[in-house]
């Protein structure tokens, strides 16, 4: 932690104390994970921008089917590529201390791919691809049961859709969530 | 629609009208978002429409509110549905509202940190938050203020530190990369148990044990009394001289030096210990070793029932909010399926599979519940049949493993004493035959130690012999052990024929194998019981052979003590010994048979039940070998480790997904009658069996509670009174009536709820209707005024055209 405390001031790490949900430590100890991924780099310039590629290289985003999903939701430019205070924005949503509003806003945008702000029938069925996995295909009429059984359940206002209080409302009761949605540091 | 539209063209002046006014009202609403609006309008697109209703527009930024108002729901709510003119101060804190004090913006700043916006937007909404004016709070407040600065901070340290002191943070990391959240759930568990373990070895150091070793005991000559009272009775037992025999043993068995020790029931004191200490004012200090070893375990008891209950209760609201009949289950299959935190390659093609079999499974129940209600009779009363045989089979070999515990540990008693060479027994009366035996296996420990101390030259012979007997003594335990291994592993095979839905399927194999493992351990007890109550406690001064077990309390401790030696041995043994070289061969081999041998997967009920079958062996023996929990909490360290190597290294992750919440509450509720099956033996013999007359705390006692009910005798009378009180109708006639006026009051409460729920939900689909329903008129009125409004220029065009061709004509 000795190269860590050096490339910011204790300002900055109060900062991230007060805007994330880590402590000094915790966020000095991200910072070492950020920097593994692209040491020269992160060496140079402590809030560097990675690409996305060297950001999946995360040893929990790289298996991940949404991968590419959280990075582009907190990357800052929008493209996917992160800095640091982005990666620990991630870091802190994933992070156990984070409340299950804040982590359902986030699983909210991530699930929805088009970005119409509805997760609709398209982004349903893009989830469950994804959840399958690349190499396991369920068939179109097996997906189509499925979407009209999720819809059936939480799509209170029959519009074909979840709005974010419908999805809310889902994440509420589901007590899974809040164990699976997190990424321990 | 045709009746909207005749109507729209009688009323067109109005609603021009109306059409203006909108505009004006929506751009007043919307000032950012008018441009859109109007390209969307021209469009007169129903579904474009729908983004722009206030709840989706203002999504984005009332999160930004609603974060500050994050402990109040109601709050949340309210700013979503508040027009979006807001959203420009929103972003900012909200200056309008007068100045704030400096608490309140420290309460902000702590709020920043919710909302999904990038840190530098954070800071700077930090930084205007600190800028900003603000009132300096005073006097009280400000101290107020900086206390509450302080607990936070305080706060964070201190979760730092609770963080760092947590067991076995990066095993489960590990775990949880591989395995995913519901495996780490059982190790989770296991931490509890070793920190209740932990808790109640504390109670028993620091109230038993402590007391035992430092406080010294007055003694008395046995020459005072008459031979058969307590004093003699208890001389003779405590101080009858040990030869010496096998060293390790004795420490397995828990015989020899080690009967004599702290470790069991025996030999605590049933004195009250008094001490006159002239340093300290002169008082005199008593320590009421009976009370305090009756207090110890119902303390430890009711401390591990509050825990599981309140464990469990958690669990069980999650499932009651949870469920409204499996309300949500495809929903959390698709949002909560995937386990962030898995890091392994190979582990998340295994959990994709996985989650697709779940898919799978969980469409196929549907249609399987389909496919029930379509079943012919025939097929059905042939599954109810196949079902019924197999329950049958079951129960046969339930009874059967209960039949072999029993055969076991009478073979052993019977070998036992027939090794000694004196036969005497009569086969025809049972009763007498055990107590025959019994005497006959205590002449033979001291044949036994007569044949130790004859010399060398016996000596490994009589090794032999020992082994022998040893093998013979942990029979029973041996084969109940097996049977725990074995059995279940059938029951496995006959569920396959029962066509059980997938979730039912764990729970039947479960309760089969709690019914195997409770069932066996109270055969075993039974056994033990009629062992100990057909000997005759009598005791008289100078004939030792001629009585049975003389401690039965420390008898009943040392066969618990090893059976949880054995439990252990047996799981280091499976672990290392034959699941370890079984995934070698899985590992290096490539032939599909070896591979079938070979690998497994951790299943997860089974390793539960093993880590709670240890606790029940614990919970029954602790009053009768009070340093059960402390080897409790060694094995749950331990065992931590061997359950590590399984799940790591031996086993490959399931194809079953195991669902965090729910194996919880399963643990807590298989942990929970665990807890009853093996408190109740002990309740029984506490209330009811007259404990030993030579040892332990409650000599001369007809029950240990009697004891404690003499004791309470000696309170002050209006304690007692007041206790005794509780118990009669006058109390407790009107404090039922009370508690079911409550119950009735909640009911009521909760019916209402639910009706109300269902009423909103109604609304709720309506509401959703009528939106679709007026976006749709919206569209199709701005269509239609678009058309009158062409066809208005069209005219106007002709006019202007007529009016410049009059013109120049």
């Amino acid at each position: 932690m000795g190269q860590g405390k050096s490339q910011f001031t204790e300002e900055e790490l109060q900062d991230y104390e007060d805007l994330t949900y880590f402590t000094k430590k915790e966020v000095l100890f991200a910072h070492q994970k950020f920097k593994a991924l692209a040491p020269e780099k992160v060496g140079h310039n402590k809030n560097a921008k990675l690409p996305m590629a060297k950001i999946l290289q995360y040893p929990e985003l790289r298996v991940n089917p949404f991968r590419d999903r959280i990075c582009k939701v907190f990357s800052s430019s929008n493209d996917g590529d992160c800095t640091f205070e982005d990666f620990l924005d991630m870091m802190s949503v994933f992070s156990e201390m984070a409340p299950k509003a804040v982590k359902a806003e986030h699983a909210f945008r991530i699930f929805d791919f088009d970005g119409d702000d509805m997760i609709g029938v398209s982004d349903l069925r893009e989830v469950i691809e994804r959840l399958c996995g690349p190499d396991l295909k369920l068939s179109d009429s097996e997906i189509q049961q499925l979407v009209q059984n999720v819809l059936e359940e939480a799509d209170l206002d029959d519009d074909g859709a979840l709005s974010f209080a419908e999805f809310e409302h889902i994440i509420d009761k589901s007590s899974d969530f809040c164990n699976s949605f997190r990424i321990r540091l | 629609m045709s009746g909207g539209n005749s109507k729209g063209k009688a009323r067109s002046k109005r609603h021009e009208g109306w059409e203006e006014a909108g505009g004006e009202f929506y751009q007043e609403l919307y000032p950012g978002a008018e441009q859109d609006l109007f390209e969307h309008l021209q469009r007169a697109d129903a579904a474009k429409l729908a983004t722009l209703l206030p709840s989706k527009q203002a999504r984005n930024t009332t999160t930004v509110k609603r974060a500050r108002s994050q402990n109040d729901r109601r709050q949340s709510t309210y700013a979503r549905t508040t027009q979006s003119r807001d959203i420009h101060l929103s972003m900012m804190p909200d200056l309008s509202e007068n100045l704030s004090n400096e608490e309140r913006t420290w309460e902000e700043i702590m709020l920043i940190k919710a909302m999904p916006v990038p840190m530098n937007q954070k800071r700077e909404l930090k930084e205007k938050l600190q800028n900003a004016t603000k009132l300096r709070l005073q006097g009280l407040e400000h101290i107020h203020w900086q206390q509450r600065k302080v607990w936070h901070r305080f706060r964070i340290r201190f979760g730092e530190i609770l963080g760092k002191l947590e067991m076995w943070q990066s095993p489960l990391r590990e775990i949880e990369g591989t395995f995913g959240t519901g495996v780490v759930s059982f190790f989770l568990f296991l931490r509890w148990l070793l920190f209740l373990n932990l808790v109640i070895s504390l109670f028993v150091i620091i109230f038993l044990i402590l007391p035992k070793t430092v406080l010294v005991e007055t003694s008395y000559d046995c020459e005072d009394y008459e031979s058969n009272s307590t004093v003699c009775c208890s001389y003779s037992y405590l101080s009858r001289n040990l030869t010496e025999s096998n060293l390790a043993l004795d420490v397995i068995q828990g015989t020899g030096w080690m009967e004599r020790t702290i470790l069991f029931y025996g030999v605590y004191s049933d004195q009250i210990y008094t001490y006159f200490i002239k340093s300290f004012w002169e008082t005199q200090f008593y320590y009421n070793m009976p009370l305090a070893y009756i207090l110890v375990p119902i303390t430890w008891a009711l401390l591990s029932l509050i825990a599981i209950v309140k464990a469990a209760a958690k669990g069980f609201k999650e499932k009651l909010v949870e469920s409204e009949g499996q309300f949500y289950l495809y929903c959390n299959l698709v949002f909560g399926g995937w386990d962030f935190c898995i890091q392994n390659e190979k582990s998340a093609k295994i959990k994709h599979r996985a989650l697709f079999n779940e898919i799978k499974g969980c469409l196929e129940e549907e249609r399987f519940k389909e496919e029930k209600q379509l079943r012919t009779r025939e097929s059905q009363i042939l599954l109810h049949m196949r079902r019924l045989l197999i329950n049958s089979i079951v129960f046969i070999i339930l009874v059967a493993s209960g039949v072999m515990i029993y055969i076991s540990y009478n073979y052993s008693l019977v070998r036992l004493s027939a090794q000694t060479g004196v036969d005497n027994a009569d086969p025809g009366d049972l009763n007498k035959g055990y107590v025959n035996r019994t005497s006959e296996r205590l002449a033979f420990s001291h044949f036994k130690m007569h044949r130790n101390t004859q010399g060398l030259g016996s000596r490994d012979s009589s090794f032999f012999e020992q082994l022998e007997n040893t093998l013979l003594e942990f029979l029973p335990y041996i084969c109940i052990v097996m049977l725990n291994l074995i059995v279940p592993e059938v029951f496995n095979y006959l569920i396959g024929f029962e066509n059980y839905a997938p979730a039912r399927v764990i729970i039947v194999t479960l309760l089969r194998t709690v019914l195997l493992r409770l069932s066996s351990l109270a055969v075993l007890l039974s056994q033990i019981y009629v062992f100990i109550a057909s000997n005759k406690r009598t005791c008289s001064w100078g004939d030792e052979e001629a009585n049975g077990i003389e401690c039965w309390e420390t008898y009943l401790g040392q066969q618990l003590y090893k059976l949880i030696l054995t439990d252990f041995a047996l799981q280091f043994v499976i672990t290392f010994v034959i699941n370890l070289p079984r995934a070698f061969v899985a590992r290096h081999s490539s032939s599909r048979c070896l591979k079938i041998i070979g690998e497994q997967d951790f299943y997860l009920p089974k390793h539960v039940l093993d880590i709670i079958y240890i606790q029940t062996i614990i919970w029954m023996g602790s009053f009768f070998c009070p340093f059960l929990p402390i080897i409790g909490t060694l094995y749950y360290f331990l065992i931590f480790y061997i359950k590590k190597f399984t799940c790591l290294i031996n086993c490959t992750p399931s194809p079953v997904v195991y669902k965090a919440s729910k194996s919880k509450s399963l643990f807590m509720s298989v942990l929970l009658l665990g807890f009853v099956v093996s408190i109740a033996p002990v309740a029984y013999s506490v209330a009811e069996l007259l404990p030993s007359i030579k040892c332990g705390p409650f000599r001369g006692y007809s029950t240990v509670w009697n004891y404690v009910i003499e004791t309470f005798d000696r309170f002050p009378y209006i304690l007692r009174e007041s206790v005794f009180l509780l118990g009669t109708s006058v109390f407790a006639v009107p404090a039922f009536a009370v508690l079911l006026l409550f119950l009735y009051y909640y009911w009521a409460v909760a019916a209402a709820n639910r009706h109300m729920v269902a009423v909103l939900k109604n609304q709720l689909v309506l509401e959703g209707h009528d939106k679709q329903f007026l976006l749709n008129r919206l569209s199709a009125f701005i269509r239609q005024h678009q058309k009158r409004c062409e066809r208005r220029n069209r005219a106007s065009f002709a006019d202007d055209d007529s009016s410049i061709r009059q013109s120049s004509r």
